[in-house]
């Protein structure tokens, strides 16, 4: 751990009736709710208003109601649920095969994050073993997926800032690792590619070129982003200093991830707990300490820069893994080539087996968590023996993130909430599953 | 080796492959989480997840496909042996996922078990994240936390009825032609 | 002299792909009209093709994503898939600016009310586009808190399926869209009742 990080270990976060704070911003009725202050309530200068579920700001459908004194934020409260999908209760009812569709959809920016950590849970509690092939794809493919939602958020978010032109940029990558996705799955976004065992197909001829132009483009790209933010005044005025959250209060209200560490808290679990093959290659994980939307973004723009390494690493190694199996052997679990099929009626057996009724997964529960773009996001599974999981939760670190809002908005302006929301990067989907 | 004898409450443990489960009583949560985070280290709480369990073991699954390690592929079925899941006190248990932020990411679950209409003491003066989470789990499961400033209904609409993630509440949708799903 | 009647859209100038296709047979929309309303309904003067034409070249789209589609209805402002070149990169924010509903995503219950709000501070002429299998039928959600289909609460022109629609597939709707209104096929809330 670095010099920065100082987590507490006897700080109490107070409930106090009459609103004293001990050092921390969290606001002590509810946490998540920024109370009109008591000289205010009765004035008639508080204007409350509503920041609808449909709203211009492109995050999706987040309803804040925002009381306003002048310009300025003095209560904020957050309703959610607007997306809410059942994700959860929807899964309990379809084999863990057909499941592998439903967990891409909730963070719908960064779904590859989502579907890896549901694979994951379920290789975990079968005990099966992924073939290292498959492992480094899946590392590749969530870190150009990490790019990817970078790239939405700071597009969205300039967008949101009135840096327009950012919008054209980003998305002007982003087309490019749209692309690398349709070539290795078929589909630009929520493509089913990580299966339990392994990966659906092999990787297609070509994809490795096509990448390495990719990740010789993109630092080129970021400098055109740093080229148009960095140092521009309104961007700098608008961003540093607002939304403030300690590293008290960040690990306190629970952020993970870029949040996190863009409050001074050097903690990733890419490094501190590595699944798949995050041990074996190098890569800097950014913490800057002032905790304000300006740190976000830098966190996030430099993490870009730190995934296009790793996608490097990855292809240095997967290049020499040609003809290596992508996914796990066991029949049981996975299904068969679509050649064997037609040849061998065990492989037509237990391709019908595992799509009709499912592979059973032993009696257990589980939580795994991943580094996901937003942060730590996790699938607590609970199987009961059988083929459909009993009770799957997703940690969204979304969800959490939100809850981050009202902290974040202590003396902020209207102007400012727009840009600490955005800077939060919650993803509707994530937040409400 | 962490002592988990001494967290208030302590009722049993249980070590796991990710991280060991530490079941407390129900009256004592609040205390040990105080103590998890105090004493132990586990600054963060990741996640608040409540299971029903109403209905476990009635399908009567049997270990067929056993973990790689332990599956005899000579002998697929039970022989004719069911081995059913193991048992569950109450209806609903609590986990509490916690995170200390230390080299190695050491995480432990806390568990109590919860009936119907039982309340379980809110954490949120422990850890605030917990406000949305103990919210959603109100909403969902219908568990009540007392001490919460704050519960109401946070992902269903406000005048919903039910608690939609119980074993007793249907996947509601409409019947599709020709779908086997009820 | 039946066969020299037009009775078929394609006959009023629609150039989509699908209704030029030789062994299509006739569209719900062309059969329930019928021959006779089809013409009355098509038949257009050259003012209302000028006012039609215009409306067309300026559809302004409100912003209204929800879910996933809504990244990908993004995607067709960008350059690559630039919707500028058909005069609607002018999402507006505020309902009463905006022509076009691209309903792009899952819509919850709790949703529901906020579209149907949306839908109705919109001003005549105004079309819906359901984007997505989740807008248009509850896609693979079928359950207590997807509503199955937005064509339940508001009336719906264009379908689009896929999960999710592909930019292109996205312009495609657009542009059927397009078409229908340029030779004069009403707005769904004529068809359908603005209540459904």
């Amino acid at each position: 751990m670095s010099a920065t990080a100082s987590p507490p270990t006897t700080r109490r976060w107070p409930i106090v009736a009459d609103g004293q704070y001990d050092g921390s911003r969290i606001p002590s009725r509810v946490p998540t709710v920024l109370d009109v202050p008591e000289e205010l309530r009765s004035s008639e200068d508080v204007l409350q208003i509503n920041f609808g579920p449909n709203h211009p700001s492109t995050h999706g459908v987040l309803r804040l109601i925002v009381d306003l004194h002048g310009e300025e934020v003095v209560g904020v409260s957050a309703v959610i649920g607007y997306l809410h999908t059942g994700f959860e209760k929807s899964m309990e009812s379809k084999t863990y095969w057909k499941g592998v569709t439903f967990p891409e959809r909730i963070d719908y920016v960064g779904y590859q994050n989502n579907g890896l950590v549901y694979v994951l849970a379920v290789e975990q509690l079968l005990e099966l073993e992924v073939p290292t092939k498959a492992k480094w794809m899946r590392m590749l493919l969530c870190e150009l997926n990490r790019i990817h939602s970078h790239l939405v958020f700071l597009g969205t978010s300039a967008l949101e800032l009135g840096a327009i032109s950012m919008f054209w940029y980003c998305f002007r990558e982003r087309e490019m690792l749209l692309d690398l996705s349709e070539l290795v799955t078929g589909q630009r976004m929520h493509t089913r590619y990580f299966q339990v065992g392994g990966l659906a197909e092999d990787i297609p001829p070509g994809f490795y070129g096509e990448c390495r132009k990719f990740v010789e483009w993109m630092p080129h790209a970021l400098d055109d982003y740093k080229g148009i933010l960095d140092r521009n005044e309104i961007w700098l005025e608008r961003t540093q200093g607002i939304g403030v959250l300690s590293a008290q209060d960040a690990i306190a209200l629970g952020q993970t991830g870029p949040n996190l560490r863009a409050s001074g808290v050097d903690w990733d679990l890419r490094r501190d707990q590595p699944y798949l093959h995050y041990d074996q290659v190098d890569f800097k994980v950014p913490v800057y300490a002032e905790g304000d939307v300006y740190s976000r973004y830098r966190v996030r723009l430099e993490e870009m820069a730190s995934s296009t390494n790793i996608v490097r690493q990855c292809l240095d190694k997967l290049e020499r893994m040609e003809g290596m199996p992508w996914i796990a052997d066991d029949r049981k679990v996975v299904l068969p080539p679509r050649e064997e099929l037609h040849t061998s009626m065990e492989s037509l057996i237990h391709h019908f087996k595992i799509v009709t009724e499912g592979f059973r997964v032993p009696e257990g529960e589980i939580y795994v968590a991943v580094e996901s773009p937003r942060g730590e996001s996790g699938c607590y599974l609970v199987s009961d023996g059988g083929p459909k999981p009993w009770r799957i939760h997703f940690r969204a670190p979304s969800f959490v993130a939100l809850e981050a809002t009202a902290t974040c908005l202590e003396d902020a302006l209207v102007a400012d909430l727009i840009a600490v929301v955005g800077s939060l990067d919650a993803v509707m989907g994530d937040t409400d599953r | 080796m962490t002592d988990w004898l001494r967290i208030p409450g302590y009722v049993s443990h249980r070590d796991g492959r990710e991280m060991p489960t530490v079941t407390v009583e129900t009256g004592r949560i609040r205390e040990a989480c105080e103590h998890a985070r105090d004493e132990l280290g586990f600054q963060m709480c990741v996640d608040l997840v409540a299971t029903d369990y109403q209905g476990w073991g009635g399908q009567g699954v049997s270990g067929y496909i056993g973990t790689a390690s332990g599956r005899d592929l000579m002998k697929p079925m039970t022989q004719g042996l069911q081995a059913l899941p193991e048992i569950k006190p109450k209806r609903f248990s609590i986990s509490y996922h916690l995170l200390a932020l230390r080299h190695g990411a050491p995480r432990v679950r806390l568990r109590c078990w919860v009936d119907e209409g039982e309340r379980v003491p809110s954490v949120i003066s422990v850890w605030p994240t917990c406000d949305w989470h103990e919210r959603e789990q109100f909403d969902l499961m219908g568990i009540v936390f007392e001490g919460h400033p704050n519960l109401e209904r946070l992902l269903m609409p406000e005048d919903w009825e039910g608690h939609p993630l119980r074993k007793d509440y249907p996947i509601g949708g409409e019947p599709v032609r020709f779908s086997d799903e009820e | 002299m039946a066969d020299e009647r037009p009775t078929r859209l394609r006959d009023y100038g629609l150039q989509s792909e699908r209704l030029l296709w030789p062994t299509k047979g006739p569209s719900r929309f062309e059969q329930e009209m019928g021959a006779e309303e089809l013409e009355r309904a098509l038949g257009l003067t050259t003012l209302e093709k000028a006012v039609r034409w215009a409306q067309t070249k300026s559809m302004w789209p409100d912003t209204f994503g929800l879910a996933c589609c809504a990244i990908e209805m993004m995607s067709i402002v960008s350059a690559r898939y630039d919707i500028a070149r058909f005069g609607m990169e002018a999402f507006r924010s505020s309902p009463r600016q905006a022509d076009l509903l691209i309903v792009s995503g899952r819509v919850a219950h709790k949703m529901a009310e906020p579209l149907r709000q949306i839908y109705d501070q919109m001003l005549e002429p105004k079309w819906v586009i359901a984007m997505g299998v989740c807008a248009s039928s509850g896609g693979m959600f079928n359950n207590y808190t997807i509503l199955q289909g937005v064509d339940r609460i508001v009336p719906v022109d264009i379908y689009i399926p896929f999960c999710p629609p592909r930019p292109e597939a996205l312009m495609e709707g657009i542009i059927r869209l397009h078409e229908a209104h340029q030779a004069g096929v009403p707005p769904a809330y004529e068809r359908v009742g603005v209540a459904t």
